[in-house]
């Protein structure tokens, strides 16, 4: 029997996080009530005239510089024609003949050892609106918020060989991109997509088999059961002629676990390609080039060996830090806030990473800047803030994010506002105590006769009534001292 | 320019030509087809690529989002709207 390997190339779009869209000023916001985020502009108006969005091209070189490419110094856009409701103008600008970036490539780990797969070329486009198909009506009703919105396209070489190194590559990409900033990358949001080519040959062919491309996947689990599909379907079609394989473009119906023939693809000369006269070619000077690449940060790996070895922390702490750039960022400011760093680690693991998750956030979405939290660490240290009360103060500031209201920069006075900082007041807490104890003469006197434990319901009492706000080995000493007078 | 290009020219642009109306573009770019050689004649082996007729580059603008458009203004061009969605024939 014949032994075939898959070959398999991607073509991820990686929605921008910018905060307009690429060619006019549009919010940059797709999720919105429907046309609610269009101008004339990228509604495809005759004689309106694109104006691209610098932020854009920082990005696009930004995504090429961490993905090892070269940059194009004069990179255009061009007008790739098709016709389809989408896409107003009935072009949609991209990049064909000088993309911004340019033969990559990303290293991903296998079972054989690390791995290079080669990127052809990273490419800055506009996105097309959305569609729903209304079945009562028989029509189909457009959306043109999600219009030109930024996309950069990145192209692999056909370098992948299964599905297992697809997740690799996929997650690799997801990784870099958000340490650069460059979007959120998230496919259960639709702002990383893929494209999967896919073709079969006899193992040790060099000539490649006919290809078909699966487009908009937007999940890595459906892309692994497509792949397994698509091979499986190659395959049989090679060996028993179950059918002809043509180079299409294909459907996945993730519920019925099949592909479907979508229709014959496009060749590069159907789309037209022509320069697009209204946009300026871009010219990158050294200037440019260096403030771009000064800016690029220090990739996880590297971070993480820089936490274990440097600053040290443990490889567990070290893992879950690196997972995420928002972490990373908000460690680093908590130590220069004068934070510890294992202090500043656990706060950010246990108790953000709370938080986050009990808000159906993820890490990325951390809203507490390393300098607040640095402070608030030195606040529960310094016992003007217990520690139930530091994880309170932590809450309170997810929902000054959540308002869209800036985090207060001094955290005592906030703590202070929010009136949850430890009483400095000791006769309070001297009157508290003599309440209490008062209040429970058998316990107190089980303390006098001997019985440690017997402190314990005493200093939660305590606690009670001063609602956590108080230093508790301050409390705890002047506690014992009180019972100790007898 | 032969017919089949053009049928499918016609195809990629949605558009319906009468065979009068094929007849009169073919005969259009016949009547040219000795310019186009001659074109294609020229030696461009050495001329660097011209990336644009005009001599500007980098017209950009900063990354900042301005109020939206009116969404009624808009849709008033539209030939039918629904519930804030342009209103299209169905395309699936």
């Amino acid at each position: 029997m014949t032994a075939y390997e898959t070959v398999i190339g991607l073509e991820v779009h990686i929605e921008l996080s910018t905060n307009s869209k690429i060619f006019c000023s549009c919010t940059n916001g797709s999720d919105a009530d429907p046309n609610t985020h269009v101008c004339p502009a990228c509604c495809g108006m005759p004689g309106m005239l694109p104006v691209a969005n610098r932020e854009v091209i920082n990005l696009g070189m930004t995504a090429g510089m961490m993905l090892n490419c070269d940059i194009n110094r004069t990179t255009t856009f061009d007008k790739k024609s098709y016709y389809y409701p989408d896409l107003p103008a009935s072009y949609q600008t991209t990049q064909w003949f000088a993309p911004v970036a340019v033969n990559g490539h990303v290293t991903i780990d296998t079972p054989e050892g690390p791995k290079d797969i080669r990127i052809k070329q990273i490419h800055m486009e506009e996105d097309a609106g959305k569609l729903v198909h209304d079945n009562l009506t028989f029509t189909t009703l457009v959306d043109f918020n999600r219009t030109s919105v930024p996309l950069i396209e990145i192209v692999s070489q056909p370098d992948l060989r299964n599905a297992d190194e697809v997740e690799a590559y996929l997650e690799r990409l997801r990784t870099l991109l958000r340490f650069a900033k460059v979007s959120g990358a998230r496919m259960e949001k639709g702002t990383m997509r893929a494209d999967v080519n896919l073709s079969v040959r006899p193992a040790g062919s060099q000539e490649l088999g006919v290809r078909t491309e699966m487009k908009n996947m937007a999940s890595i689990a459906a892309i692994r059961r497509a792949i397994e599909f698509e091979t499986a379907r190659h395959i049989d079609a090679i060996e028993n002629g179950t059918e002809e394989l043509v180079q299409e473009t294909r459907g996945w119906n993730d519920d019925a676990g099949t592909s479907f023939s979508m229709r014959t693809k496009e060749t590069a000369g159907d789309y037209r390609y022509f320069p697009d006269p209204n946009i300026m070619p871009i010219v990158i000077d050294d200037e440019w080039f260096d403030r771009i690449k000064a800016s690029l940060p220090q990739l996880p790996e590297e971070k993480r060996e820089h936490y274990m070895a440097e600053v040290g922390l443990s490889e567990y702490d070290a893992d879950m830090l690196t997972q995420s750039r928002a972490f990373c960022d908000c460690f680093e400011g908590a130590m220069a806030a004068g934070a510890a760093p294992k202090d500043a680690a656990n706060w950010i693991i246990t108790n953000c990473a709370g938080v986050l998750n009990k808000r159906g956030m993820t890490s990325d979405e951390l809203p507490v800047p390393g300098t607040a939290l640095g402070q608030l660490i030195g606040l529960v240290d310094g016992g003007k803030l217990s520690s139930a009360n530091g994880k309170r103060l932590l809450e309170t500031l997810f929902d000054v994010a959540e308002r869209d209201e800036s985090i207060p920069e001094d955290m005592e006075a906030y703590a202070e506002t929010e009136g949850l900082l430890n009483s400095s007041d000791t006769g309070e807490l001297e009157a508290v105590v003599a309440a209490v104890i008062a209040a429970d003469p058998e316990t107190a006197q089980a303390y006098r006769d001997g019985r440690e434990k017997a402190l314990n319901p005493l200093f939660g009492a305590c606690m009670q009534q001063l609602k956590g706000k108080c230093d508790t080995q301050v409390l705890r000493e002047l506690l014992i001292a009180e019972l100790n007078k007898g | 320019m032969d017919r089949d290009t053009l049928q499918k020219l016609e195809q990629l642009n949605q558009l319906s030509l009468t065979v009068q109306e094929q007849d009169d573009v073919l005969a259009f770019f016949a009547a040219r087809e000795a310019d186009w050689e001659a074109l294609v004649e020229i030696d461009t082996e050495q001329v660097e690529r011209m990336v644009h007729v005009q001599p500007l580059v980098n017209v950009l603008r900063d990354d900042v989002a301005s109020q939206p458009f009116s969404r009624e203004d808009l849709l008033a061009q539209a030939p039918e709207s629904m519930d804030g969605y342009w209103q299209v024939p169905q395309v699936l």
